[in-house]
């Protein structure tokens, strides 16, 4: 914490460099020579270099102004008190008007703004012609036009350090804060419209946020004396602060429009100091905690707070901020509300968090610290959906269809800031039970040179809004309204107009209903966006076209399915429910010698987790050779390649028994007879086609190819056990038996936790397939195996903090892609806390354990409840060249697709980081496309298909001879260039449709070695002298990888401007 | 390849240092590039295995993959008939001890670079071995006897996997009543074992050497570690610590010394994280 609160502090070096800096300023501000007085209207003293920041709508007012010097200059805001951090330093200077600008009737229809504004545009245009270098540049006080603000930069080598803002206040008391009551009118319609309107003034209606602007200019020195008197009294207030303002800037809610910023976060903590919740003595730590417990536990939308001690007779009571605001929280003075701003929904958000970090803050197996103010969270890795309101101008025909003139007036114009409640409280309505939380994103306050106009409205960026997906509920289709006869029909029919209708359901209840499109899981996720789209369109008039639904564009590439797109849920189910079949009948199965103990599936389909998962075929038999004993079709090489059908593994656990042998092989062997027993009896029983082998049974059933393994429990016990010539039993570990335990323990038991993870949360299978694909796509599937990926992807679900668990695909690959990335790898273990099995004590035993031998453990360490010392998944591989690569390209792709998921102007081809870079790899070996069988699920569909061997739209039936399981020609290719050359090169291939294999020579490959028979693969001979040297054949090698793939090489491609032999 | 652009002209074999000829193989006519292979008369004093005569065995380096054993045999029949050819991963001695295992059950070859012992018939095929000059090369495969590698060979490969059934499980059967004869011998010598060890009527046991590997009572890694540990337990309760004085002065340095060194390694992890863990926000 403390080391934190050093990285965020202001250096002293850097403060002496903001005061002088504001010394100058305040000089020169205080030279500013005077002007004869002018109509406000007339802004012709002003040079043409410098335009007024202000959108002058309506075009005229009353009033005089001139240029005078300043009453005063001083420092405001946070570097005042202390608590300023970086990396955006903001030094805030109040000029207070001097009396001669200001009329008493000012605050009337925009006058005081406007007169605001001419006053820094008069700064500008002095501090401009003035001799000290600096850019000037106009914003606005949190997005809110009315409020203007200069900032200034000063220029050279420390230009971007900090900027200073520029505010012009009132004089302290100058109007009376009674006229700012919230239900006080100070626009008049008449000269807002311009329409002759006979209205008396008490019947105008009230401009409680334009008020509450100009409130706000009366105040910020009281404040600041307020702040610093609370400061003074707590030692710890400015690091609290500071930490507070870290927490709320990693969550994004510290900047722009209705933001929830530092002032308002020391303002929090001055409140808790004040009615006691804290006390002064306490830490920054403990500071924060208080306070975030306190935001997650009080509801300002309902209940707000006041710091006011003795408010006088004439501020407004809690009920009046309550009916003008949606967020109260009213300052020292008891007339100004500093939330006014903040939308019900920021508020909602900023309580999510706080209850979130209070949550994990305690857990002993996270590290509160960095989840707290380490990671950021942007909204697009925050939320399972999002979507953007793209044209702006149409927010404008929507405040008209609602009749939010008034309010519009209110807001000045900023038709932006009047319509977003209303869209927020229509969406939370209409999604009402389908999710958690709705946020929006906030506007940053725009930011133009003195030289331009103020920019319009709707120039600014889209609006952004986030959704938190309650995953029971939001893919629902039928949205169940109250019943016919209910007084709360004409409601439900107002809200959902013409989709709802009268239905009658299976219970017999008639009752107004909406039926949502969507068969598949994929078009169901997308409820949400078709149910907004149709709100947004009813009561909006916003057109669809302005939507942009971004909650699904990267589950294109795993999509599959013709007639009804889907993303592999459905088609899961179908080989799950096969599997469950098939292991009933296992039991069922007599006449085995041993009983069965135990069936479990061993493959990622089986979990939900299979990138595409194997569907049921019918398949054209003319197309195959037919082998004659055994009735078996094999696929002919004059054809393309036939459909690759995966075999789906299942082990199959056989009773112990004193029967067994206690001898390696022939434990092999009685497998082998159990294996033909098994094939007999299904045959027998069920008409299964089965194959028998030493190894395995595939058994051929409705379309899908199961390969069955049995397996005895003492079998890796047995192959460890070795007699030395003395005829001691000694026990070694060898990798026959850890590849057994591998297969037939390890493999089984995390196929079951993660099936019932998938229950839990029925996107985790979707996430791991697309994680899977991107993994496969850049290359790395040998890498990074099947079974680690899936475990990245639990800890993603298991331990979501700082986040909640995702509740889309979408979300869940970008927080994987940075996972990956940002992980420290080097100096933790991942923890994967399957089944909730861990307790603190082992995480620490783990991390004890890990630390100790960090040299010889993987260097991509994942601890599970069964495996806490060893990372079995990662054993292997990857390697740290390997793995840094992976982070690398990880931090790339998530870079590209946050860009282009948040910004619709860019290139909308989310496969683009699917794409490998291909220039890195020495030699590229192109494929023959219909010799790849799985070519129809490459990142890219190709244009042309191949007959396969496949009849579309069959019914898949069991019996007929066997089909061609398990031939891939890629992965063949693949191994035998692996054994033949892989101390030389490293072999790259996308497994799923990849036509290029990628090759990479190892670097030890080029240095000559002295001749060694051991070391002379593929090798050739240098003789200088007495000495032979070897160096690679890299022509014949070159040669045989085209001979090795005959059939499947197209063209081998050489890059031997990167290396030459 | 510059000393096989100096071989070329002289038509004679290439011997490099060390006694090997260097051959040149490429898989078809029309290829553009050749491997190197290595060949040297077998030459192992310490193997005195029948399988490999030394004076007719010829010792073969680098064998590309698509070489299987019939095409290595119908290479180097050029030079003489071949009797046995045998392809192996590494060099090294023949082995023969495991039990002879039907080809169903033999672990998956690898298919890489080889290296092979071809015996010849007669001795003087060795020497026209390494006499063949480096530019002549040896073609692999040819159109009379085209071997097959890619799409090809893998359905090849694909078909040969399938197994009859019953075949199966008749070399089942035969490995499990070897196994078992095997067994039962196994048996009947170690009830043999036990009965000699018996005492005889008058009293009298008789203790001989015996095979090895027969002790009568089986004993394991763990049994032994077991004892060795009690062993120590009983060893460490006699001994007396810290009785003189040098003894004890001796232990707290060491201790001392320990500390230190544990702390300096603290200190320096601590470095190293804070080095590590940034501190950075954003």
């Amino acid at each position: 914490m403390e080391e934190l609160l050093k990285e965020v502090v202001l250096s002293e070096h850097r403060k002496q460099q903001i005061d002088s800096f504001i010394q100058t300023v305040t000089k020169l501000i205080q030279t500013v020579p005077k002007t004869p007085k002018v109509e406000v209207n007339d802004m012709s003293w002003l040079s043409g270099a410098v335009k007024v920041p202000f959108l002058l709508l309506p075009k005229t007012t009353k009033g005089k102004f001139c240029m005078a010097p300043p009453a005063s200059v001083d420092l405001i805001g946070s570097y005042a008190l202390g608590t300023c951090i970086k990396p955006h330093i903001r030094v805030d200077m109040a000029v207070t008007l001097p009396a001669e600008v200001l009329q008493p009737k000012d605050f009337l229809n925009q006058r005081y703004p406007r007169k605001r504004a001419l006053y820094l545009a008069g700064l500008a245009q002095h501090l401009q012609s003035s001799s000290e270098v600096v850019t000037l540049r106009f914003s606005c006080l949190h997005g809110n036009r009315l409020r203007p603000i200069l900032l200034l930069t000063p220029s050279g080598k420390d230009s971007s350090s900090f900027t200073v803002g520029v505010h012009a206040c009132l004089p302290p008391g100058y109007f009376k804060p009674s006229r700012f009551h919230p239900k006080r009118n100070n626009i008049r319609t008449e000269w807002y419209t311009g329409l002759k309107t006979s209205n008396p003034e008490s019947s105008e209606p009230p401009t409680p946020h334009y008020n509450n602007s100009i409130l706000g200019d009366l105040l910020p020195r009281s404040h600041l004396q307020f702040l610093s008197a609370v400061s003074s009294k707590c030692s710890a207030f400015a690091d609290g602060v500071a930490l507070l303002k870290v927490w709320l800037h990693q969550r994004q809610l510290d900047q722009g429009a209705g933001c929830f910023n530092g002032f308002l976060a020391s303002m929090l903590l001055a409140y808790l100091l004040i009615s006691h919740r804290i006390s002064s003595t306490m830490t920054a730590y403990q500071l924060l905690r208080n306070s975030l417990n306190f935001i997650a536990s009080t509801d300002l939308t309902v209940s707000g707070i006041s710091l006011a001690k003795n408010p006088d007779p004439t501020a407004p009571s809690l009920a009046d901020f309550h009916d003008a605001f949606q967020v109260v929280f009213v300052d020292p003075s008891g007339h100004l509300n500093m939330c006014a701003d903040v939308t019900a929904c920021t508020y909602k958000q900023l309580q999510h968090e706080a209850s979130v970090s209070m949550h994990f803050w305690d857990d002993p197996s996270v590290d509160g610290f960095h989840c707290l103010l380490m990671t950021p969270k942007p909204m697009i890795r925050t939320s399972d959906h999002v979507f953007q309101l793209c044209d702006l101008v149409k927010l404008q025909s929507s405040c008209k269809k609602q009749n939010l003139l008034c309010e519009l007036m209110d807001h000045s114009g900023d038709y932006i800031h009047t319509a977003l409640p209303f869209i927020l409280s229509l969406l939370q309505r209409g999604l009402g039970q389908r999710i958690h939380l709705l946020a929006h994103s906030l506007t940053p306050s725009p930011v133009w040179s003195v030289e331009s106009e103020a920019p319009k409205y709707k120039t600014q960026p889209p609006l952004s809004f986030g959704l938190l997906l309650n995953p029971e509920i939001s893919a629902a289709v039928l949205e169940r309204g109250p019943p016919a006869d209910s007084s709360k029909v004409p409601e439900f029919r107002q809200l959902w107009g013409p989709r709802s209708e009268l239905r009658r359901f299976q219970d017999g209840a008639i009752t107004e209903a909406v039926l949502w499109e969507g068969k598949s899981m994929y078009q169901k996720r997308l409820v949400p966006k078709q149910i907004i789209t149709h709100l947004l369109q009813l009561h909006a008039d916003i057109p669809e076209s302005s939507v942009r639904f971004v909650g699904a564009l990267v589950d294109d590439v795993v999509k599959m399915g013709r007639e009804v797109p889907s993303t592999g849920e459905e088609e899961s189910l179908v080989v799950v429910q096969s599997y469950d079949d098939l292991s009933r009948k296992l039991w069922k199965l007599e006449g085995l010698p041993l009983s069965i103990t135990a069936v479990q599936g061993a493959h990622p389909a089986l979990r939900y987790t299979q990138v595409f998962p194997p569907e049921p075929l019918v398949l054209d038999h003319s197309f195959f050779d037919r082998d004659k004993i055994s009735r078996s079709l094999v696929p002919k090489d004059v054809k393309p390649c036939p459909q690759y059908i995966t075999p789906i593994t299942v082990i199959c656990h056989m009773e112990g028994s004193g029967k067994w042998p206690h001898d390696r092989l022939a434990i092999r062997h009685i497998r082998a007879a159990f294996h033909i027993s098994l094939a007999e009896l299904l045959k027998k029983d069920h008409n299964y086609t089965c194959r028998p082998c030493p190894t395995h049974l595939d058994v051929w059933k409705n379309g899908l190819a199961f390969r069955i393994q049995v397996a005895y429990h003492r079998e890796p016990q047995v192959l460890r056990e070795r007699v030395t010539a003395e005829g001691l039993l000694v026990v070694r570990d060898n990798e026959e038996a850890q590849a057994l335990e591998m297969a037939t323990i390890h493999k089984p038991l995390l196929t079951s936790m993660l099936h019932g993870l998938q229950q839990q949360h029925p996107c985790f299978g979707a996430v791991c397939r697309l994680a899977k694909r991107w993994l496969a796509a850049q290359l790395f599937s040998d890498e990074i195996t099947e079974d680690a990926a899936d475990l990245l992807v639990a800890s993603l679900f298991l331990q979501p903090a700082p986040f909640t668990a995702p509740g889309s695909p979408q979300v869940g690959f970008l927080r994987f892609l940075h996972l990956l990335s940002s992980f420290d790898w080097r100096n933790n273990p991942l923890v994967v806390n399957l089944n909730n099995q861990l307790t603190a004590a082992d995480y620490t035993e783990i991390k004890n354990d890990f630390m100790a031998s960090r040299d010889s453990l993987p260097v991509m360490f994942l601890a599970t409840p069964k495996d806490k010392k060893l990372s079995l998944w990662t054993r292997r591989a990857p390697s740290i060249q390997m793995l840094q690569r992976v982070m690398m390209v990880a931090a790339e792709s998530l870079k590209v697709l946050e860009c282009q998921l948040m910004d619709g102007s860019q290139m909308q081809d989310v496969r683009v980081v699917m794409r490998p870079p291909l220039e890195a790899y020495d030699v590229l070996i192109h494929l023959n496309p219909n010799q790849v069988p799985l070519l129809g699920q490459a990142v890219d569909p190709p244009a042309v298909t191949f007959n396969r061997g496949v009849v579309p739209n069959g019914a898949p039936q069991s019996g007929g001879p066997l089909p061609v399981i398990d031939y891939n020609p890629v992965t063949l290719y693949l191994m035998e260039l692996r054994e033949a050359f892989g101390d030389l090169a490293l072999f790259f291939c996308d497994p799923y449709g990849g036509t290029v294999i990628s090759v990479l020579w190892k670097p030890k490959t080029f240095v000559s070695a002295p001749f060694k028979t051991s070391q002379i693969t593929a090798r050739t001979v240098e003789v200088m002298g007495e000495e032979v040297k070897t160096i690679p054949n890299f022509g014949a090698i070159l040669e045989d990888f085209r001979v090795l793939g005959k059939g499947l090489v197209k063209s081998v491609e050489a890059k031997t401007e990167k290396w030459a032999f | 390849m510059a000393a096989s652009g100096k071989k070329h002209v002289r038509n004679t074999a290439c011997v490099i240092p060390g006694g090997f000829t260097v051959l040149s193989l490429q898989f078809s006519p029309d290829s553009p590039a050749q491997h190197s292979v290595f060949v040297k008369e077998h030459k192992v004093r310490a193997e005195r295995s029948s399988g490999r005569p030394l004076d007719r065995t010829l010792f073969v380096l680098n064998v590309p993959p698509y070489c299987s054993r019939e095409v290595v045999r119908e290479l180097f029949s050029i030079f003489g008939n071949v009797s046995s050819v045998e392809l192996r991963d590494h060099p090294g001695s023949s082995e023969g001890s495991e039990p002879k295992l039907s080809r169903f059950f033999r672990p998956a070859e690898k298919q890489g670079f080889k290296v092979g012992y071809i015996v010849f018939e007669k001795s003087a095929s060795v020497a026209a071995a390494k006499s063949h000059p480096r530019h002549v090369p040896l073609v692999v495969s040819t159109d009379q006897r085209p071997v097959k590698t890619g799409v090809q060979k893998w359905i090849q490969q694909y078909s040969q996997s399938f197994i009859p059934p019953d075949k199966l499980q008749q070399s089942v059967d035969a490995f499990m009543q070897d196994y078992d004869k095997r067994k039962e011998e196994e048996e009947e010598r170690q009830r043999n074992e036990a009965e000699k060890q018996k005492d005889d009527e008058e009293g009298w046991v008789k203790v001989t050497r015996g095979h090895k590997g027969t002790k009568a009572r089986p004993h394991s890694e763990a049994a032994n570690h077991r004892a060795l540990q009690r062993e120590m337990r009983k060893k460490r309760r006699k001994e007396l610590m810290n009785f003189y004085t040098w003894q004890h002065r001796n232990t707290q340095k060491e201790h001392i010394a320990e500390l230190r060194k544990k702390f300096e390694e603290d200190k320096q992890r601590i470095a190293l994280m804070r080095a590590q863990r940034k501190f950075r926000p954003y």
